[in-house]
């Protein structure tokens, strides 16, 4: 790869844009918020914002949010995952790694279905299947 | 303890996010001998009574989660540059900022790996919800700094995956430029 410039940098943004189908009015539909506290970076937050950005790509996926956040003191759990996604309840996933975090992309925010043996924080336990885990 | 070098940086960088910083500066060294980095911030700082505690691992402030009794960062921090031949060092005043180096021995065997630091640099780049975080890498005689700001402006939102997965291809290519001469 060619050492790139801010320019290019730019060029690339632009023909992106471009290329993208026009979705919501304000381009995002969904936002990932992976945890970085101490926790979050010695279980693998490395990896798994690696793997979310990944298989959106590989998934075509350019219309959600990745933001990273500090301990939610959920250590225990690390990495942990918060997913907010339109007409889906909020949800924080735990146990997160790189494998999880693609299952999230192409369960959650493509096929629009929880990924409910990694829910940590239940929105409401009518709505998640008992997986027996 | 951190597995890599990365992940104390990106801890390191957390903590002055935290402190509310607005404009932070990493530098990363890279020599024969030594390996170095700092982490200049002007958030909200310490009293010199906190400085002392806060290499303590069973020392947390207790202000953002009331029951804790930990704080790991510093000491990872602190416990790897002396496990790898080297020191680390604090330096903060309250309301004015914080300074955080860390040196170790370059060939030492208990230095942890350097670590990926493409998405190391995109995940510390992207974290500051607004603000200031100039990342300068020197290996020998190259060297490379990017900017919050400037990257901002190039590419507008910095959150959205497919924003992200470019910025990721930059910091990438700057990568690759440098240890082509190393």
């Amino acid at each position: 790869m060619a050492k790139l410039t801010l320019n290019d940098l730019r060029k690339l943004r632009d023909e992106t844009k471009k290329s993208m189908s026009q979705r919501s009015a304000d381009g995002k539909r969904a936002e990932v918020v992976i945890g970085m506290g101490t926790c979050g970076i010695a279980a693998g937050a490395k990896a798994v914002f690696d793997a979310f950005l990944d298989e959106m790509d590989k998934a075509g996926i350019e219309d959600v949010a990745i933001k990273q956040t500090g301990c939610m003191g959920l250590c225990f759990s690390e990495p942990t995952v918060e997913v907010i996604c339109d007409d889906m309840p909020h949800v924080v996933y735990g146990n997160v790694d790189d494998k999880t975090a693609r299952r999230i992309v192409r369960e959650h925010l493509a096929g629009k279905a929880l990924v409910s043996d990694h829910i940590f924080d239940k929105p409401s336990t009518d709505i998640i299947k008992n997986t027996g885990k | 303890m951190h597995a890599t070098l990365c992940d104390l940086m990106m801890d390191i960088i957390q903590n002055s996010v935290e402190a509310e910083a607005t404009v932070i500066e990493l530098t990363i060294r890279e020599t024969e001998k030594h390996l170095e980095f700092e982490v200049r911030d002007n958030g909200k700082g310490m009293t010199s009574e906190t400085q002392a505690k806060a290499i303590d691992p069973f020392y947390s402030d207790g202000r953002k989660h009331a029951h804790r009794r930990v704080g790991l960062g510093l000491p990872f921090l602190f416990q790897t540059a002396e496990a790898a031949g080297g020191e680390a060092s604090l330096q903060s005043q309250e309301g004015t900022g914080t300074v955080i180096r860390f040196r170790a021995a370059a060939q030492h065997v208990d230095l942890p790996p350097f670590g990926d630091f493409t998405a190391a640099a995109a995940m510390m780049l992207t974290l500051m919800p607004k603000g200031e975080l100039k990342i300068t890498r020197i290996v020998h005689e190259k060297d490379y700094t990017i900017s919050r700001s400037e990257l901002k402006d190039a590419l507008g939102d910095l959150h959205s995956a497919g924003n992200l997965k470019l910025l990721k291809n930059y910091i990438a290519s700057q990568e690759e430029d440098l240890r082509k001469a190393g």
